[in-house]
């Protein structure tokens, strides 16, 4: 019986591997059927896959334009930089993503080539943390029950920190390639998501560019980039109107996104976003390199074409003499730091002293300063954007536009005498002039500065009747506005229409009062920027004619040299706004009148030692510092405007110094710059005459050898 | 009765093993190139060092196996218990995302590829221990030897899972699948565990495809990502672009380029597939030698597998059936599988081609079921009555 059994039991055995084979048989039919699918029906289709080509578009940006000053002098450069970077996912990779990632990359980078210094990267905690990727199970093991409850971020500090010297040292830290993936991978970890993250961009080499380039498809998040950077080669200076402009990371202004993507941009593409780098975006950025790459079903690209052909930006020459510029910086923050100290109690509120200096026959602008002391700290700064963004009273040096207004109105006739006494109108607090001038005429009235005859001007276009004491009867309130009309033909209280995104049009005063128009008519109600009495000032010594402000010269094709420059692309020509509707010799009278200041007037005892034929206008307006409504300090605004040489006017100043201590001409830090920069304006030319001089005798002997 | 006991070398088998061997040697040699690692000298060595190993068995009669069962059972699942607890640490290594290796200097060991041929012997062992003593086939017995073969199994198939090491946990299924169905257990309770194994693996895909959230946060809370990761790359390879469709893509645009006849020696224009040396050796293969060259190879697996079974009913010893069948088991379900998933019959589990892929542990592991079967052969004693 039992012998029966077994030789059944054995008898199976056959059976079921025959059942066996044939359900192996089945299998390996299966195999061949589909691969006969795969390889004979679907073969071709596979073939073609391969054979396909896949073509991508490349932007590549070009460089940025860079600047001149007017002599040629490069301002502003670009300096190129290759950088590797890595974007993280949403949520980010994975530390062994992460780690594996770092592995690949490795092959083609190097964190750095000296391995003392790679050593130095690597520290004690990337060490541990590469151990408790390997190890995280018996990290965790080591912690007490404790330490187990703490939140996620202590509990990886508690394990880093139960993590000895022998755990890590299970890893050979001597060998360089260990080193890299962990200094690699440190910066992979500092990223954040959906950010790049710079990994290295000191010292990429063109080869570790080229090989991460064309291993991108497995590299994912990586990134290879050639990036550039702005350079000054003059430190700050103007470095407000040159601007700024958007880091890569940054990309386009997010307010503006549809202005710019509809442009061309893309949205990490640098723009400018203040000063010239915005004035001049279309034109500094150029033309982006399109470039299609062709690759085959291993991404490896089999061929390229320029699909576009880019364009440098252009190249801008800006009409600021930088030599001069440097010095009229330095000029305004010494005579602000040496006023200051000279009575800082008294001075406690000064803070600037502003310059624009331009060529008022083309409204180029040759330098505009604004240095400042910062009340808190003491510091000097370099604040120039002031010049065309704070609005000051300018005090009586506008009376030359209140004088063209009175004749170009008929109110007075040229020379026409005026008693200056004081005037009281009911209301308002007594006004005069700094010294009671009896009778005098219009040219005098500006050389000594009469407040009274600017008065009765205004007097005069309201067609009121005074009388000391009384309020003004008949006053004409539309004498406001015709007063700021003629203001306004000077550039006084609106805009110069100089190249930069912002200037402020000045601050018009709103309040009613009759008396404030006689304010006005002397400087003490409207404020205006620095560059708008630059403008006004050039008016007048350009025989009436106003011209834009501007700081671009000439627009150049980029040439790839810093040294010489390309051809030009477009040339700013002077652009005349108006002509103020008074006749040539009305204005000629007012010339007359502003030359006069320096050689008898006002401002006598300061000018007599310049050498230069100088015509000027002074400016005191009270300015009062007022806190929670009561008085804290008596500050005047300290102003000069002026042009030289008189007759032949090719440089014109405004100075602005709001909220000196005192109102004495005697110590005028405003004709202290005033003289020196002067000064530095002919002494430069001079030295330029004399080098481009030699310059030619040596082109000439050059060619005759 | 009469006895031929004269001991018979199968010469067949060994001749398939030898051009198995060159195939493999030649196909890592011409893609040397784009893989720059001479995977072909270093599969040289292990096929040299396998074949010591095979003469080496020779000496010894196979049925001194079973006095070791137990003791190589115990080394095997020491190995893999070290590896869970990644011990001893430095040692213990971690490769692909699966704790499966101690490395120990440039040699690594794959435990799970020992525990293989190990759990073949352990339950060809326990089968005809539980014959001798249960000498009746009731169900009451055929269910205890189930439950017995069940005890032994799930430990290795246990902590392979947990490395994880998807297609090494298959293997053993597969192992273990085809011993039962050879012991001869009867047809009621195997068809009825089939049918239990159609219904659930049924359901589990039902699941996945009815509520691939809820499978995606289950999978990521057990650890298991990657099994969900590549059953959705199997299913819709053009969605899942990156890691195991780029290389499922990418492999069966090589293999369907291959076409009929191939593109010739060392022709390969699909340059880039992840483990084209060990996994996915098969479409360097077919790129090469197209469906004439691939199904050779497969026709030349067929004989393998044919000429193990013929060994396993030639042998009368129900020891070396067992065993047989369990190697046939194993080298079936990992030939199928690898193939299998590089023309997209089949999830990607990672598996090297028997005999192909390179690959040490491996490649010695089946190096070693070769030489218990040619051992088998070499022991088998005909009754001239029988054949």
């Amino acid at each position: 019986m039992g012998k029966n059994k077994k030789k059944k039991n054995k008898s199976k055995i056959p059976f079921r591997l025959n059942i066996l084979f044939v359900f192996i048989f089945g299998l390996f039919s299966l195999l061949i059927l589909q691969l006969g699918v795969v390889q004979i029906l679907n073969g071709e289709e596979a073939q073609k896959k391969i054979d396909e080509t896949e073509s991508t578009k490349a932007y590549l940006s070009v460089p940025r334009g860079i600047m001149y000053d007017r002599n040629h002098k490069s301002i502003l450069e670009n300096e190129s930089t290759l950088s590797i970077t890595y974007t993280p996912p949403k949520n980010g990779d994975k530390p062994e993503e992460r780690l594996e990632l770092a592995r690949k990359l490795a092959q083609y980078i190097t964190m750095e080539e000296d391995k003392e210094e790679l050593e130095s990267m690597v520290r004690e905690r990337d060490k541990k943390e590469y151990w408790y990727l390997f190890n995280a199970e018996e990290a965790e093991d080591r912690l007490t029950e404790k330490e187990d409850e703490l939140d996620s971020g202590e509990k990886y500090q508690a394990m880093l920190y139960k993590i000895t010297e022998e755990d890590y040292n299970e890893y050979d830290w001597s060998d360089s390639n260990l080193l890299n993936i962990v200094a690699i991978k440190k910066e992979l970890d500092a990223a954040r998501e959906f950010t790049p993250h710079i990994i290295k961009n000191e010292n990429v080499t063109e080869k570790e560019y080229a090989l991460v380039s064309e291993h991108l498809y497995e590299l994912e998040g990586i990134d290879a980039k050639i990036d550039w950077n702005r350079v000054s080669n003059v430190e700050d200076t103007f470095s407000t109107f040159i601007g700024n402009i958007t880091t890569t990371d940054q990309g386009i202004p997010r307010e503006n996104e549809t202005y710019y993507l509809t442009r061309g941009y893309s949205r990490n593409d640098r723009v400018g976003t203040s000063g010239l780098e915005k004035e001049y975006e279309s034109v500094l950025r150029g033309q982006k390199e399109v470039i299609e790459f062709t690759t085959n079903n291993n991404d490896e690209i089999i061929g390229q074409k320029t699909v576009v052909e880019g364009k440098s930006g252009d190249d801008l020459v800006l009409t600021v003499d930088i030599e001069l510029q440097q010095a009229v910086d330095k000029i305004a923050q010494e005579e602000l730091e040496k006023f200051y100290k000279s009575n800082p109690s008294e001075n406690r509120y000064m803070e600037d002293a502003l310059v624009v200096m331009m060529d008022p026959q083309t409204g180029e602008v040759l330098a505009m300063s604004g240095a400042h002391r910062d009340r808190e700290t003491n510091e000097y700064l370099d604040e120039a954007h002031r010049v065309i963004y704070n609005n000051n009273m300018p005090g009586s040096t506008i009376k030359g536009a209140t004088v063209l207004a009175g004749l170009d109105s008929g109110v007075i006739r040229p020379g026409e005498p005026i008693y200056d006494t004081p005037i009281k109108i009911k209301g308002t607090p007594t006004m005069s002039s700094w010294k009671n001038m009896q009778w005098i005429n219009d040219i005098q009235a500006i050389e000594d500065s009469s407040n009274i005859y600017m008065a009765q001007i205004a007097i005069r276009l309201a067609g009121a009747n005074y009388q000391y004491g009384q309020p003004l009867r008949s006053f004409d309130f539309d004498a406001f506005q015709t007063l700021r009309n003629y203001y306004s033909q000077f550039g006084l209280g609106v805009e110069t229409g100089i190249d930069l995104p912002y200037e402020s049009p000045g601050i018009i005063g709103s309040s009613p009062l009759a008396g404030n128009l006689l304010y006005l008519s002397f400087g003490q109600y409207d404020a205006y920027t620095t560059l708008q009495l630059a403008q006004y000032v050039s008016t007048i010594a350009n025989d009436g004619y106003r011209v834009q402000p501007h700081l671009v010269k000439e627009i150049r094709q980029a040439n790839g040299s810093k040294e010489t420059l390309g051809p030009v692309v477009e040339s700013f020509d002077t652009n005349v706004l108006n002509r103020v509707s008074m006749k040539q010799e009305y204005i000629d009278r007012v010339q007359q009148g502003f030359r006069r200041v320096v050689t008898d007037g006002t401002a006598r005892s300061h000018w007599s030692n310049n050498p230069y034929k100088v015509a000027a206008k002074t400016g005191t307006a009270q300015n009062d510092v007022y806190e929670d409504g009561d008085l804290k300090e008596q500050t005047y605004n300290l102003t000069l405007v002026g042009y030289a040489p008189y007759d032949e006017p090719e440089v014109a100043f405004a100075i602005v110094v709001p909220r000196a201590g005192t109102g004495n001409d005697q110590n005028g830090i405003h004709h202290n710059i005033g003289n020196r920069i002067i000064n530095k304006y002919f002494e430069l030319k001079e030295q330029r005459m004399i080098e481009g001089k030699t310059k030619k005798t040596n082109e000439t002997e050059e060619i005759e050898e | 009765m009469e006895k031929n006991t004269s001991p018979k070398i199968d010469y067949t088998l060994i001749s398939i093993v030898i051009l198995l061997a060159i195939i493999s040697i030649f196909t890592l040699y011409t893609l040397e190139p784009y893989i720059n690692e001479a995977f072909h000298i270093k599969q040289l060595v292990w096929y040299i060092v396998g074949s010591m190993v095979i003469v080496a068995i020779m000496f010894v009669d196979y049925d001194r196996l079973h006095q070791i069962a137990w003791i190589l059972y115990g080394f095997g699942m020491l190995m893999l218990v070290m590896l869970h607890f990644h011990f001893p640490p430095g040692i213990a290594h971690r490769a692909g995302g699966a704790w499966g290796w101690f490395k120990i200097g440039p040699i690594s060991i794959q435990p799970a590829e020992f525990m293989k041929v190990i759990l073949i012997i352990a339950l060809a062992h326990l089968i005809v221990m539980h014959k001798e003593k249960f000498k009746m086939d009731t169900i009451k017995n055929d269910l205890w030897l189930l439950a017995k073969m069940a005890f032994v199994s799930l430990p290795p198939m246990g902590f392979i899972a947990l490395q994880p090491d998807l297609g090494g946990f298959l293997v053993l299924v597969a192992i273990i699948l085809s011993m039962i169905l050879v012991s001869g257990i009867q047809w009621r309770i195997i068809l009825s565990l089939i049918g239990t194994a159609v219904v659930s693996v049924g359901l589990l895909i039902f699941l996945f495809v009815s509520f691939p959230e809820k499978i995606d946060q289950l999978a990521e809370d057990y650890g298991f990502e990657h099994v969900e990761r590549r059953f959705n790359a199997w299913l819709d390879p053009a969605n899942n672009t990156q890691g195991d469709s780029y290389q499922l893509i990418r492999a069966m645009r090589a293999i369907g380029s291959g076409q009929l006849s191939g593109k010739g020696i060392g022709e390969f224009e699909v340059s880039h597939i992840p483990e084209r040396q060990t996994d996915f050796i098969f479409s360097a293969i077919a790129e090469q030698f197209g469906f004439i060259g691939s199904s050779a190879l497969l026709i030349l697996f067929f004989l393998l597998i044919y000429r193990l079974i013929h060994i396993g009913l030639q042998s009368n010893d129900p020891f070396g059936s067992y065993l047989v069948t369990g190697m046939v088991g194993m080298f079936t379900y990992q030939i199928f599988q690898n193939i299998g998933m590089s023309i997209n019959l089949l999830p990607i589990t990672g598996l090297p081609l028997p005999f192909i892929g390179y690959g040490g542990s491996s490649t010695l592991t089946y190096l070693i079921a070769i030489g218990i079967v040619l051992n088998i052969h070499y022991r088998t004693k005909v009754y001239m009555f029988d054949s």
